[in-house]
């Protein structure tokens, strides 16, 4: 009964005019610049977060929860449609890109959209069942689980990529690496950095992304006659009935892996959508067809991409520790408007805390509603000849990537990836796990180095800790599967021969 | 050199040689105090033995073609290169106008007054991203 008492004292808040205007508002602008290649969810915050100064405390936070909301869309849509993505839509790259390939754009953005809004109602459940309780489960967590938890991810590659094995692991490794460029944080010794000063922060996430999806995507384009845009022409919006019903079952089970995974500082949300993709991967009855348009390969990822940015408020709300750089910018915009996230929160300011609890739900409508119509807008840009396109889209990369540190030197960063990446591609190396390693690399170095110093070294205390012991027993699973797997389809070959 | 299996395998290889001996140049120190060293090294040790793999496995598959088409990545690349260089030593407008004509050399058709349209509206985009948005772009 409490938790419907507080969430009708929540949307009794968020429900008032000027709150579902603000929330309206983020959404949109949130989506609009979004959309733009290189600009995610972070630098969509931030760009925006002095828009909120002037606006009262529960308003502002609402706008900036919808400014989130909506760029992580707007995010999917250019990760679909152009395959330039951002942390958050990664996957959606894969199979969302797939999609577009085959005249099927609208469909799989309207299937991000509404998996999105499955992924959201869930968390949002999550949320408001558990947040006080749940945000301690972060703590349980030492650097041997971090650890053995990003190895999970990295197992999961296995299954995301659609050539082999070894090539995931390959390219995530590479990636591991790329991540460990710049400065070490514990000895301060620059490595691989090749004495270039501005690569003593480490390379950029964007200038990685957008030079081997984007670029070396036009690239391709490019080379294969290049005048024609993906897009046909078509705009086949609704999903049928029965693609309908092979949403919802993916959705479920992306929200269920987010809400878990956006719980867990660092990488949660990324891994999320690389484990809710190796799950569909191996348990959808469609599985055959992922990585080549499958519905599932955008629902999936999507529902719990936005179920972990969901649940990724619970720590910060809950415990008060903000754990990636969104919630640390939305922690910014708290503080500003003088309120302190943490144990107290729920109590002191009971309104703002259920109010955006429910104005979550009330930006996951606001998304649905807007993107459905605006979806033909979306794809009006595609009318446009890919020779006239392009440009465009080289010059929005190199906004992106500059506008970060406003720095010139990352558009050469983003041309080295460029080409990097273009190699990658002709040599049939995917660019998906890249970005994970990537992503979780540094973080990896240092859960390591921490813990085989806290053990003095000792490597079997990765396995002794319950939850680091079970993670790294399930992926010993994973392995003998795959092995097996593979040793019977070697079997069977000859036969067919 | 056209098997996509062995060059492959090869550019893996490189790669990990690459990461691992400039990781041999830092202290590596003990499992119990890792240096900067370590980390980089186990992995990029990992990464050799994965490209060694692919290396012996191009001897046993059939060799497949690699694709290429050197000149639209130079020209695209090239077209970047310029865009950062003309906007740190003169401004992003000439940036923006050296990016579209330069890049336009990689697409089937090259038009001028297409491509001064084109870079006119970018212009007028960067004009809005920096006074509406408020991105710090050295437009002039």
């Amino acid at each position: 009964m409490d938790l419907i008492h507080n969430l009708a004292f929540g949307f009794e808040h968020a429900l008032t005019w000027q709150n579902l205007m603000y929330c309206a508002i983020g959404c949109v602008v949130g989506t609009l610049v979004g959309l733009l290649p290189g600009l995610g969810p972070l630098s969509t915050i931030s760009l925006l977060l002095p828009l909120t100064y002037s606006i009262p405390t529960d308003g502002s936070i609402i706008m900036l929860a919808g400014i989130y909301y909506g760029a992580q869309y707007g995010d999917s849509v250019s990760a679909i449609t152009m395959k330039i993505p951002h942390a958050s839509s990664i996957v959606a790259c894969i199979d969302g890109y797939q999609m577009t390939l085959n005249g099927k754009t609208g469909l799989a953005l309207f299937t991000a959209g509404i998996s999105s809004f499955i992924g959201g109602t869930v968390a949002i459940l999550v949320l408001a069942t558990l947040a006080p309780t749940l945000g301690e489960v972060a703590l349980l967590f030492g650097p041997a689980d971090y650890c053995a938890l990003m190895l999970l991810g990295f197992v999961c590659v296995s299954f995301v990529t659609t050539g082999s094995m070894l090539n995931g692991l390959a390219m995530t490794l590479i990636g591991v690496l790329l991540g460990l460029v710049g400065t070490d944080v514990n000895s301060g010794v620059p490595r691989f950095t090749m004495d270039f000063s501005f690569l003593a922060d480490g390379v950029g996430l964007i200038s990685v992304a957008l030079g081997c999806f984007g670029i070396a995507e036009i690239v391709k384009n490019l080379d294969g006659g290049g005048e024609q845009t993906p897009f046909n022409g078509e705009i086949k919006l609704m999903p049928t009935w029965p693609e309908f019903k092979r949403i919802i079952p993916s959705a479920l089970r992306g929200s269920v892996i987010g809400s878990v995974l956006g719980l867990l500082p660092g990488g949660g949300p990324v891994i999320a959508q690389f484990a809710a993709y190796a799950v569909d991967k191996r348990f959808s009855k469609y599985k055959d067809e992922m990585g080549q348009g499958a519905i599932e390969g955008v629902a999936g990822q999507a529902a719990a991409d936005e179920a972990a940015a969901r649940t990724s408020f619970i720590p910060l709300m809950s415990i008060g520790i903000p754990e990636n750089a969104v919630m640390a910018l939305m922690m910014a915009a708290f503080i500003v408007k003088g309120v302190q996230p943490g144990p107290n929160m729920i109590a002191n300011h009971p309104d703002l805390f259920w109010g955006l609890v429910a104005s979550m739900w009330v930006g996951n409508c606001f998304l649905v509603i807007l993107n459905v119509p605006l979806v033909r807008y979306w794809l009006s840009v595609f009318k446009i000849p890919f020779s006239v396109l392009f440009p465009a889209i080289l010059f929005f990369c190199c906004i992106g990537t500059f506008s970060i540190n406003n720095n010139l030197d990352d558009v050469y960063i983003t041309a080295t990836f460029g080409f990097i990446g273009y190699m990658f591609m002709r040599l049939g190396l995917e660019a998906a796990p890249l970005m994970l390693g990537f992503i979780l690399g540094p973080m990896l170095e240092e859960y390591f180095r921490r813990q085989l110093l806290i053990s003095r070294g000792d490597f079997t205390s990765f396995l002794t800790r319950p939850i680091s012991g079970s993670l790294l027993a399930l992926i010993g699973l994973f392995i003998v599967w795959q092995l097996v797997s593979f040793l019977r389809q070697v079997k069977r070959t000859p036969q067919v021969q | 050199m056209k098997n996509m299996n062995l060059v492959r395998g090869l550019f893996l290889t490189i790669i990990s040689l690459m990461f691992g001996i400039t990781s041999m140049t830092y202290s590596i120190g003990k499992f119990g105090k890792a240096g900067p060293g370590m980390f980089p090294l186990l992995v990029s040790g990992m990464l050799l033995v994965i490209g060694v793999a692919t290396i012996i496995g191009a001897y046993y598959k059939p060799p497949v073609p690699i694709s290429y088409n050197f000149k639209n990545i130079a020209v695209v690349l090239l077209g970047l290169c310029g865009f950062a260089v003309i906007s740190q030593f003169l401004n992003m407008i000439f940036g923006i106008f050296f990016l579209v004509f330069c890049s336009a050399f990689a697409a089937k058709s090259f038009t001028v007054v297409r491509n001064i349209k084109i870079s006119v509206c970018l212009v007028a985009v960067a004009f809005g991203f920096k006074y509406l948005l408020g991105l710090n772009l050295p437009l002039i």
